[in-house]
Protein backbone atom coordinates (compact mmCIF):
# COMPACT_ATOMS: atom_id res chain seq x y z
CA UNK A 1 0.00 0.00 0.00
CA UNK A 2 3.05 2.33 0.93
CA UNK A 3 4.76 1.77 -2.36
CA UNK A 4 1.89 2.19 -4.33
CA UNK A 5 0.71 5.57 -3.74
CA UNK A 6 4.06 6.87 -3.56
CA UNK A 7 4.25 5.12 -6.84
CA UNK A 8 1.17 6.83 -7.70
CA UNK A 9 1.94 10.34 -6.47
CA UNK A 10 5.45 10.37 -8.16
CA UNK A 11 3.89 9.40 -11.80
CA UNK A 12 1.28 12.32 -11.11
CA UNK A 13 3.97 14.96 -10.17
CA UNK A 14 6.44 13.68 -12.89
CA UNK A 15 3.42 14.27 -15.39
CA UNK A 16 2.77 17.73 -14.21
CA UNK A 17 6.64 18.25 -14.10
CA UNK A 18 6.36 16.98 -18.19
CA UNK A 19 3.80 19.76 -18.96
CA UNK A 20 5.79 22.32 -17.03
CA UNK A 21 8.52 21.77 -19.12
CA UNK A 22 6.96 21.88 -21.95
CA UNK A 23 5.05 25.03 -21.26
CA UNK A 24 8.22 26.59 -19.80
CA UNK A 25 9.69 25.46 -22.96
CA UNK A 26 7.86 26.41 -25.82
CA UNK A 27 9.62 30.10 -26.01
CA UNK A 28 12.95 28.44 -26.79
CA UNK A 29 11.53 27.44 -30.33
CA UNK A 30 7.87 29.84 -30.54
CA UNK A 31 9.36 33.64 -28.91
CA UNK A 32 10.91 34.70 -32.14
CA UNK A 33 8.53 33.71 -34.42
CA UNK A 34 5.27 34.65 -32.61
CA UNK A 35 7.37 37.98 -31.57
CA UNK A 36 8.16 38.57 -35.83
CA UNK A 37 4.99 37.65 -36.55
CA UNK A 38 6.18 34.55 -38.57
CA UNK A 39 3.26 32.26 -37.10
CA UNK A 40 0.14 33.53 -35.14
CA UNK A 41 0.81 32.92 -31.73
CA UNK A 42 -1.74 30.00 -31.37
CA UNK A 43 -0.67 28.47 -34.27
CA UNK A 44 3.05 28.38 -33.58
CA UNK A 45 2.06 27.05 -29.68
CA UNK A 46 0.04 24.52 -32.11
CA UNK A 47 2.77 23.35 -34.31
CA UNK A 48 5.33 23.32 -31.35
CA UNK A 49 2.78 21.42 -29.52
CA UNK A 50 2.73 18.41 -32.49
CA UNK A 51 5.91 18.49 -32.84
CA UNK A 52 6.78 18.24 -29.31
CA UNK A 53 4.23 14.95 -29.34
CA UNK A 54 5.82 13.46 -32.53
CA UNK A 55 9.07 14.13 -30.98
CA UNK A 56 8.36 12.05 -27.66
CA UNK A 57 7.58 8.96 -29.47
CA UNK A 58 10.73 9.04 -31.48
CA UNK A 59 13.43 8.40 -28.84
CA UNK A 60 11.86 6.03 -26.07
CA UNK A 61 15.88 5.17 -24.71
CA UNK A 62 15.27 6.13 -21.10
CA UNK A 63 18.91 7.26 -19.24
CA UNK A 64 20.41 4.89 -17.01
CA UNK A 65 20.51 7.18 -14.21
CA UNK A 66 17.63 9.43 -13.04
CA UNK A 67 20.37 12.56 -12.12
CA UNK A 68 23.20 11.90 -14.90
CA UNK A 69 25.29 11.34 -12.80
CA UNK A 70 25.07 14.09 -10.93
CA UNK A 71 23.96 11.72 -7.53
CA UNK A 72 26.07 9.08 -7.05
CA UNK A 73 23.32 6.30 -7.50
CA UNK A 74 23.12 2.51 -8.28
CA UNK A 75 25.87 0.15 -7.01
CA UNK A 76 28.20 1.48 -4.24
CA UNK A 77 26.58 4.75 -3.86
CA UNK A 78 22.98 5.69 -2.63
CA UNK A 79 19.69 4.06 -3.61
CA UNK A 80 17.67 6.55 -5.36
CA UNK A 81 14.26 5.97 -3.38
CA UNK A 82 11.15 6.96 -4.90
CA UNK A 83 10.17 9.63 -1.86
CA UNK A 84 13.51 10.88 -2.95
CA UNK A 85 12.46 11.22 -6.44
CA UNK A 86 9.09 12.66 -5.38
CA UNK A 87 10.73 15.14 -3.05
CA UNK A 88 12.76 16.17 -6.15
CA UNK A 89 9.97 16.33 -8.34
CA UNK A 90 8.49 19.19 -5.89
CA UNK A 91 11.23 21.02 -5.71
CA UNK A 92 11.30 21.10 -9.35
CA UNK A 93 7.72 21.60 -10.24
CA UNK A 94 7.75 24.43 -7.65
CA UNK A 95 11.24 26.17 -8.97
CA UNK A 96 9.55 26.07 -12.50
CA UNK A 97 5.86 27.19 -11.62
CA UNK A 98 7.87 30.51 -10.07
CA UNK A 99 10.06 30.68 -12.81
CA UNK A 100 7.27 31.22 -14.97
CA UNK A 101 5.16 33.38 -12.77
CA UNK A 102 7.89 35.76 -12.98
CA UNK A 103 8.02 35.20 -16.79
CA UNK A 104 12.37 33.52 -16.69
CA UNK A 105 13.40 31.44 -18.66
CA UNK A 106 15.27 28.69 -16.63
CA UNK A 107 16.33 25.17 -17.42
CA UNK A 108 13.91 22.52 -16.95
CA UNK A 109 16.74 19.76 -16.18
CA UNK A 110 18.60 21.94 -14.10
CA UNK A 111 15.66 22.28 -11.56
CA UNK A 112 14.97 18.88 -11.81
CA UNK A 113 18.26 18.23 -10.47
CA UNK A 114 18.79 20.73 -8.08
CA UNK A 115 15.48 18.77 -6.79
CA UNK A 116 17.00 15.90 -6.78
CA UNK A 117 20.08 16.55 -5.45
CA UNK A 118 18.40 18.62 -2.32
CA UNK A 119 16.52 15.55 -1.40
CA UNK A 120 19.30 13.39 -1.83
CA UNK A 121 20.98 15.24 1.01
CA UNK A 122 18.79 15.32 3.52
CA UNK A 123 18.01 11.62 2.47
CA UNK A 124 21.86 10.53 2.12
CA UNK A 125 23.66 13.24 3.12
CA UNK A 126 26.51 15.19 1.20
CA UNK A 127 28.45 12.74 0.08
CA UNK A 128 25.88 11.41 -2.17
CA UNK A 129 26.45 14.01 -4.13
CA UNK A 130 28.74 14.68 -6.62
CA UNK A 131 29.68 18.23 -6.66
CA UNK A 132 32.41 17.96 -9.49
CA UNK A 133 29.62 16.60 -11.72
CA UNK A 134 27.53 19.76 -10.71
CA UNK A 135 30.05 22.12 -11.64
CA UNK A 136 31.52 20.38 -14.74
CA UNK A 137 27.47 19.64 -16.08
CA UNK A 138 25.73 22.69 -14.40
CA UNK A 139 27.18 25.62 -13.33
CA UNK A 140 30.15 25.64 -16.59
CA UNK A 141 27.71 25.16 -19.37
CA UNK A 142 25.03 27.51 -17.95
CA UNK A 143 28.54 30.14 -18.38
CA UNK A 144 29.28 28.91 -21.48
CA UNK A 145 26.12 28.08 -23.23
CA UNK A 146 24.84 31.75 -23.50
CA UNK A 147 28.30 32.89 -24.64
CA UNK A 148 28.49 30.24 -27.46
CA UNK A 149 25.14 30.95 -28.68
CA UNK A 150 25.54 34.53 -28.50
CA UNK A 151 28.77 34.75 -30.76
CA UNK A 152 26.59 32.38 -33.02
CA UNK A 153 23.75 34.21 -33.39
CA UNK A 154 25.87 37.77 -33.43
CA UNK A 155 27.35 36.37 -36.62
CA UNK A 156 24.40 34.42 -38.21
CA UNK A 157 22.47 37.84 -37.75
CA UNK A 158 25.48 40.04 -39.47
CA UNK A 159 26.10 37.99 -41.57
CA UNK A 160 22.28 38.10 -43.01
CA UNK A 161 22.19 41.87 -42.88
CA UNK A 162 25.65 41.87 -44.98
CA UNK A 163 24.40 39.72 -47.50
CA UNK A 164 20.80 41.57 -48.05
CA UNK A 165 22.11 45.19 -47.54
CA UNK A 166 20.66 47.00 -51.02
CA UNK A 167 20.30 50.41 -52.16
CA UNK A 168 17.48 50.51 -54.03
CA UNK A 169 13.90 50.43 -51.86
CA UNK A 170 13.23 46.90 -51.91
CA UNK A 171 13.25 45.13 -48.87
CA UNK A 172 13.81 41.18 -49.28
CA UNK A 173 14.26 40.68 -45.17
CA UNK A 174 10.38 39.70 -44.97
CA UNK A 175 11.20 36.25 -46.54
CA UNK A 176 13.29 35.30 -43.30
CA UNK A 177 9.76 34.98 -41.41
CA UNK A 178 9.32 31.66 -43.77
CA UNK A 179 12.49 30.47 -43.03
CA UNK A 180 11.73 30.95 -39.01
CA UNK A 181 8.93 28.45 -39.62
CA UNK A 182 11.86 25.95 -40.33
CA UNK A 183 14.36 26.32 -37.86
CA UNK A 184 12.23 26.84 -34.74
CA UNK A 185 10.00 23.85 -35.66
CA UNK A 186 13.39 21.93 -35.76
CA UNK A 187 14.13 23.27 -31.82
CA UNK A 188 10.32 22.75 -30.76
CA UNK A 189 11.29 18.51 -32.47
CA UNK A 190 14.61 18.26 -31.04
CA UNK A 191 12.78 19.00 -27.34
CA UNK A 192 10.47 16.71 -27.86
CA UNK A 193 12.77 14.07 -28.24
CA UNK A 194 15.00 15.02 -25.45
CA UNK A 195 12.80 16.08 -22.57
CA UNK A 196 9.42 14.14 -22.74
CA UNK A 197 12.46 11.08 -22.00
CA UNK A 198 13.26 12.90 -18.87
CA UNK A 199 10.14 12.52 -17.53
CA UNK A 200 9.91 8.69 -18.96
CA UNK A 201 12.67 8.10 -17.24
CA UNK A 202 11.86 9.19 -13.99
CA UNK A 203 8.48 7.18 -14.30
CA UNK A 204 9.98 4.32 -15.76
CA UNK A 205 12.50 4.20 -13.10
CA UNK A 206 10.55 4.50 -10.30
CA UNK A 207 8.48 1.31 -11.32
CA UNK A 208 11.56 -0.50 -11.67
CA UNK A 209 12.04 0.31 -8.24
CA UNK A 210 8.52 -0.46 -6.79
CA UNK A 211 8.61 -3.95 -8.72
CA UNK A 212 6.08 -3.18 -11.04
CA UNK A 213 8.83 -3.74 -14.02
CA UNK A 214 12.12 -5.96 -14.09
CA UNK A 215 15.38 -4.31 -14.00
CA UNK A 216 16.64 -2.70 -17.28
CA UNK A 217 13.34 -2.80 -18.73
CA UNK A 218 12.17 0.08 -21.46
CA UNK A 219 9.13 2.78 -20.47
CA UNK A 220 5.45 0.70 -21.13
CA UNK A 221 3.68 1.98 -23.82
CA UNK A 222 1.40 4.18 -21.88
CA UNK A 223 4.13 5.93 -19.84
CA UNK A 224 5.63 6.80 -23.41
CA UNK A 225 1.47 8.32 -24.15
CA UNK A 226 0.83 9.68 -21.30
CA UNK A 227 4.26 11.57 -21.08
CA UNK A 228 3.77 12.36 -24.62
CA UNK A 229 0.59 13.86 -24.01
CA UNK A 230 1.58 15.68 -20.59
CA UNK A 231 4.56 17.55 -22.49
CA UNK A 232 2.58 18.43 -25.58
CA UNK A 233 -0.64 19.97 -23.74
CA UNK A 234 1.96 22.09 -21.75
CA UNK A 235 3.19 23.19 -25.09
CA UNK A 236 0.01 24.43 -25.97
CA UNK A 237 -0.40 25.63 -22.99
CA UNK A 238 2.13 28.04 -23.83
CA UNK A 239 4.18 29.82 -21.23
CA UNK A 240 3.09 33.26 -22.30
CA UNK A 241 5.56 35.38 -19.68
CA UNK A 242 8.18 33.33 -20.99
CA UNK A 243 7.16 33.83 -24.28
CA UNK A 244 6.76 37.61 -23.95
CA UNK A 245 10.55 37.78 -22.10
CA UNK A 246 12.37 36.27 -24.88
CA UNK A 247 9.92 37.21 -28.02
CA UNK A 248 10.63 41.34 -26.69
CA UNK A 249 11.94 40.84 -23.07
CA UNK A 250 15.31 40.79 -24.05
CA UNK A 251 15.66 42.65 -27.39
CA UNK A 252 12.94 43.63 -30.27
CA UNK A 253 13.24 41.37 -32.24
CA UNK A 254 12.86 41.57 -36.47
CA UNK A 255 12.59 38.93 -39.25
CA UNK A 256 16.16 38.87 -39.97
CA UNK A 257 17.44 38.37 -36.00
CA UNK A 258 14.56 35.93 -35.46
CA UNK A 259 16.00 33.45 -38.89
CA UNK A 260 19.23 33.84 -37.11
CA UNK A 261 18.50 33.39 -33.72
CA UNK A 262 16.51 30.19 -34.45
CA UNK A 263 19.15 29.21 -36.69
CA UNK A 264 21.74 29.55 -34.42
CA UNK A 265 19.98 27.89 -31.60
CA UNK A 266 19.10 24.79 -33.98
CA UNK A 267 22.61 24.63 -34.97
CA UNK A 268 24.32 24.28 -31.43
CA UNK A 269 21.59 22.29 -29.57
CA UNK A 270 22.05 19.71 -32.30
CA UNK A 271 26.24 20.70 -32.40
CA UNK A 272 26.14 20.05 -28.48
CA UNK A 273 23.87 16.96 -28.61
CA UNK A 274 25.40 15.43 -31.02
CA UNK A 275 29.35 15.98 -29.75
CA UNK A 276 29.15 15.31 -26.64
CA UNK A 277 28.74 18.56 -24.60
CA UNK A 278 25.51 19.16 -23.18
CA UNK A 279 24.42 22.62 -23.24
CA UNK A 280 21.05 23.34 -21.69
CA UNK A 281 18.24 24.62 -25.46
CA UNK A 282 16.68 27.32 -22.70
CA UNK A 283 20.12 28.80 -22.06
CA UNK A 284 21.57 28.52 -25.81
CA UNK A 285 18.17 30.16 -26.99
CA UNK A 286 18.40 33.20 -24.97
CA UNK A 287 22.33 33.18 -25.75
CA UNK A 288 21.23 33.47 -29.32
CA UNK A 289 18.82 36.39 -28.99
CA UNK A 290 20.97 38.45 -27.00
CA UNK A 291 23.35 37.23 -29.92
CA UNK A 292 20.65 38.66 -32.41
CA UNK A 293 20.02 41.79 -30.56
CA UNK A 294 23.67 43.03 -30.42
CA UNK A 295 24.21 41.55 -34.49
CA UNK A 296 21.77 44.61 -35.47
CA UNK A 297 22.45 48.24 -35.57
CA UNK A 298 20.35 50.13 -33.54
CA UNK A 299 18.90 47.30 -31.38
CA UNK A 300 18.55 47.42 -27.72
CA UNK A 301 18.88 44.85 -25.05
CA UNK A 302 17.35 45.11 -22.53
CA UNK A 303 20.48 44.12 -20.24
CA UNK A 304 18.73 44.15 -16.90
CA UNK A 305 16.21 41.71 -18.12
CA UNK A 306 19.12 39.57 -19.12
CA UNK A 307 20.96 40.15 -15.88
CA UNK A 308 17.38 38.54 -14.33
CA UNK A 309 17.78 35.51 -16.53
CA UNK A 310 20.93 34.71 -15.46
CA UNK A 311 20.80 35.21 -12.24
CA UNK A 312 17.39 32.83 -12.36
CA UNK A 313 19.76 30.06 -14.10
CA UNK A 314 21.74 30.39 -11.06
CA UNK A 315 19.72 30.32 -8.12
CA UNK A 316 17.39 27.84 -10.41
CA UNK A 317 19.58 24.62 -9.03
CA UNK A 318 20.35 25.53 -5.35
CA UNK A 319 16.70 26.76 -5.18
CA UNK A 320 14.80 24.07 -6.16
CA UNK A 321 17.62 22.10 -4.16
CA UNK A 322 16.15 23.95 -0.96
CA UNK A 323 12.63 23.00 -2.01
CA UNK A 324 13.39 19.68 -2.59
CA UNK A 325 15.38 19.24 0.41
CA UNK A 326 12.07 20.32 2.65
CA UNK A 327 9.88 17.93 1.02
CA UNK A 328 12.48 14.90 1.43
CA UNK A 329 12.60 16.87 5.16
CA UNK A 330 8.82 16.08 5.39
CA UNK A 331 8.56 12.95 3.37
CA UNK A 332 11.13 11.19 5.74
CA UNK A 333 8.05 11.06 8.51
CA UNK A 334 6.53 8.22 6.41
CA UNK A 335 2.89 8.19 4.62
CA UNK A 336 1.78 11.52 6.61
CA UNK A 337 4.70 13.22 5.63
CA UNK A 338 4.46 12.35 2.28
CA UNK A 339 0.13 13.35 1.96
CA UNK A 340 1.83 16.17 3.71
CA UNK A 341 3.57 16.96 1.00
CA UNK A 342 1.22 16.14 -1.94
CA UNK A 343 -1.25 18.72 -0.30
CA UNK A 344 1.38 21.38 0.17
CA UNK A 345 2.80 20.98 -3.25
CA UNK A 346 -0.73 20.97 -4.66
CA UNK A 347 -1.39 24.09 -2.44
CA UNK A 348 2.03 26.24 -3.79
CA UNK A 349 1.36 25.54 -7.13
CA UNK A 350 -2.53 26.57 -6.74
CA UNK A 351 -1.10 29.63 -5.16
CA UNK A 352 1.06 30.63 -7.91
CA UNK A 353 -1.91 29.98 -10.55
CA UNK A 354 -4.10 32.11 -8.70
CA UNK A 355 -1.09 35.09 -8.53
CA UNK A 356 -0.62 34.59 -11.98
CA UNK A 357 -4.09 35.05 -12.83
CA UNK A 358 -3.98 38.56 -10.57
CA UNK A 359 -1.76 39.67 -13.58
CA UNK A 360 -2.97 37.74 -16.21
CA UNK A 361 -0.38 37.59 -19.43
CA UNK A 362 -1.66 35.31 -21.58
CA UNK A 363 -1.10 37.97 -24.45
CA UNK A 364 -2.47 35.27 -26.68
CA UNK A 365 -5.50 37.19 -27.48
CA UNK A 366 -3.73 40.65 -27.05
CA UNK A 367 -1.04 39.32 -29.23
CA UNK A 368 -3.56 38.14 -32.04
CA UNK A 369 -5.19 41.80 -31.91
CA UNK A 370 -2.02 43.76 -32.28
CA UNK A 371 -0.99 41.53 -35.01
CA UNK A 372 -4.57 42.16 -36.39
CA UNK A 373 -4.24 46.29 -35.91
CA UNK A 374 -0.39 46.14 -37.56
CA UNK A 375 -1.93 44.56 -40.69
CA UNK A 376 -5.62 46.10 -41.19
CA UNK A 377 -3.70 49.67 -40.55
CA UNK A 378 -1.46 50.74 -42.96
CA UNK A 379 2.22 52.19 -41.85
CA UNK A 380 1.23 55.72 -41.79
CA UNK A 381 -2.02 55.04 -40.17
CA UNK A 382 -0.30 52.27 -37.31
CA UNK A 383 1.85 55.22 -36.95
CA UNK A 384 -0.39 58.38 -36.42
CA UNK A 385 -2.61 55.81 -33.98
CA UNK A 386 0.39 55.19 -32.23
CA UNK A 387 1.34 58.80 -31.76
CA UNK A 388 -2.29 59.72 -30.26
CA UNK A 389 -1.30 56.68 -28.37
CA UNK A 390 -4.30 55.29 -29.25
CA UNK A 391 -3.10 51.46 -29.79
CA UNK A 392 0.50 50.39 -28.69
CA UNK A 393 1.42 49.10 -31.39
CA UNK A 394 4.93 50.40 -33.20
CA UNK A 395 4.32 51.26 -36.43
CA UNK A 396 6.46 48.74 -38.17
CA UNK A 397 3.59 46.71 -39.32
CA UNK A 398 4.03 43.04 -38.79
CA UNK A 399 7.85 43.38 -37.17
CA UNK A 400 5.42 44.82 -33.84
CA UNK A 401 7.55 44.29 -31.19
CA UNK A 402 6.02 42.40 -27.58
CA UNK A 403 5.20 44.78 -25.58
CA UNK A 404 5.60 43.47 -22.02
CA UNK A 405 2.08 44.95 -19.99
CA UNK A 406 3.95 44.37 -16.45
CA UNK A 407 7.01 46.49 -17.94
CA UNK A 408 6.64 50.31 -16.56
CA UNK A 409 9.18 51.59 -19.02
CA UNK A 410 6.82 50.96 -21.57
CA UNK A 411 4.72 54.35 -20.93
CA UNK A 412 7.54 56.60 -21.73
CA UNK A 413 8.82 54.04 -24.81
CA UNK A 414 6.32 55.27 -27.15
CA UNK A 415 7.88 58.85 -28.69
CA UNK A 416 11.35 56.62 -28.27
CA UNK A 417 9.75 53.25 -30.20
CA UNK A 418 8.53 55.74 -33.20
CA UNK A 419 11.72 57.36 -33.32
CA UNK A 420 13.34 54.09 -33.08
CA UNK A 421 11.31 52.68 -36.22
CA UNK A 422 11.76 55.91 -38.19
CA UNK A 423 15.74 55.18 -37.57
CA UNK A 424 15.13 51.74 -38.44
CA UNK A 425 13.50 53.23 -41.65
CA UNK A 426 16.12 54.73 -43.06
CA UNK A 427 19.13 53.05 -42.13
CA UNK A 428 18.42 49.27 -43.15
CA UNK A 429 14.99 49.37 -44.35
CA UNK A 430 14.42 45.96 -43.39
CA UNK A 431 11.42 42.85 -42.57
CA UNK A 432 8.44 45.58 -44.19
CA UNK A 433 5.59 43.66 -44.91
CA UNK A 434 5.84 44.54 -48.51
CA UNK A 435 8.18 42.13 -49.35
CA UNK A 436 7.09 42.36 -52.97
CA UNK A 437 8.02 39.24 -54.91
CA UNK A 438 9.22 37.07 -51.44
CA UNK A 439 5.53 36.60 -51.42
CA UNK B 1 36.15 18.53 -12.24
CA UNK B 2 36.55 17.25 -16.07
CA UNK B 3 35.60 19.58 -18.39
CA UNK B 4 36.36 18.25 -22.22
CA UNK B 5 37.39 21.58 -23.58
CA UNK B 6 38.03 19.94 -26.66
CA UNK B 7 34.28 18.91 -27.36
CA UNK B 8 33.62 21.79 -26.01
CA UNK B 9 35.67 23.78 -28.96
CA UNK B 10 34.15 21.14 -31.49
CA UNK B 11 30.78 22.35 -30.48
CA UNK B 12 31.26 25.79 -30.42
CA UNK B 13 33.03 25.59 -33.68
CA UNK B 14 30.43 23.42 -35.85
CA UNK B 15 27.74 25.23 -34.97
CA UNK B 16 29.34 28.54 -35.18
CA UNK B 17 30.39 27.26 -38.73
CA UNK B 18 26.55 25.75 -39.42
CA UNK B 19 24.33 28.27 -38.48
CA UNK B 20 26.83 30.81 -40.45
CA UNK B 21 26.36 28.49 -43.47
CA UNK B 22 22.63 27.90 -42.66
CA UNK B 23 22.11 31.90 -43.01
CA UNK B 24 24.52 32.80 -45.34
CA UNK B 25 22.66 30.53 -48.33
CA UNK B 26 18.92 31.14 -47.24
CA UNK B 27 20.31 35.25 -47.58
CA UNK B 28 21.88 34.75 -50.86
CA UNK B 29 18.26 33.12 -51.92
CA UNK B 30 16.63 35.72 -51.20
CA UNK B 31 19.19 38.16 -52.23
CA UNK B 32 18.85 36.38 -55.63
CA UNK B 33 14.86 35.77 -55.88
CA UNK B 34 13.78 39.74 -54.89
CA UNK B 35 14.36 41.79 -58.07
CA UNK B 36 11.62 42.74 -60.24
CA UNK B 37 12.70 41.49 -63.55
CA UNK B 38 15.29 38.22 -62.76
CA UNK B 39 17.02 36.21 -65.38
CA UNK B 40 16.63 32.64 -65.60
CA UNK B 41 20.10 32.10 -63.84
CA UNK B 42 19.28 33.96 -60.91
CA UNK B 43 15.78 32.11 -60.15
CA UNK B 44 17.64 28.77 -60.94
CA UNK B 45 20.52 29.95 -58.27
CA UNK B 46 17.80 31.77 -55.96
CA UNK B 47 15.57 28.30 -55.97
CA UNK B 48 19.08 26.17 -55.44
CA UNK B 49 20.07 27.93 -52.37
CA UNK B 50 16.96 27.80 -50.66
CA UNK B 51 16.88 23.68 -51.72
CA UNK B 52 20.16 23.46 -50.04
CA UNK B 53 18.24 24.44 -46.91
CA UNK B 54 16.06 22.42 -47.62
CA UNK B 55 18.45 19.74 -47.24
CA UNK B 56 19.89 21.57 -44.11
CA UNK B 57 16.94 21.16 -42.38
CA UNK B 58 16.11 16.92 -43.37
CA UNK B 59 19.84 16.77 -42.48
CA UNK B 60 18.84 18.34 -38.91
CA UNK B 61 15.53 15.83 -38.72
CA UNK B 62 18.21 13.48 -39.32
CA UNK B 63 20.41 14.25 -36.16
CA UNK B 64 17.29 14.72 -34.62
CA UNK B 65 15.69 11.10 -35.14
CA UNK B 66 17.50 8.74 -33.26
CA UNK B 67 15.90 5.70 -35.36
CA UNK B 68 17.57 7.81 -38.74
CA UNK B 69 21.36 7.40 -37.92
CA UNK B 70 21.26 4.63 -35.16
Amino acid sequence: MDLTLIVVLVIVLALFFDFTNGFHDTANAMATPIATGAMKPKVAVTVAAVLNLVGAFLSTEVAKTVSGGIIREGDGGVQISPEMIFAGLIGAVVWNMFTWLRGLPSSSSHALFGGLIGAAVVGAGLSSVDFSVVLSKVVLPALLAPLIAGLVGYTATRLAYRITRRRDDKSERGGFRYGQIFTSSLVALAHGTNDAQKTMGVITLTLIASGALGAGSGPPLWVVVVCALAIALGTYTGGWRIIQTMGGGLTEVKPTQGFSAEASTTATVLASSHLGFALSTTQVASGSIIGAGLGRRGAKIQWSTAGKIVAAWFITLPASAAVGAVAAFIASAGIVGLVVDAVVGVAVIAGIFLLSRRRPHDQSAAMEVDVAATSVLSRRRARRAEKRGRIDTPAGGVEAPFVRLDDPPVATTTADRGDRADRTDRTDRTDRTDDGTTR
Amino acid sequence: MSIDWSAFVTVALVSLFSAAALVTVYSLGLRLLTVDDRSAVRTVAGWACFVLCGLGVLYGIYLIVPALHR
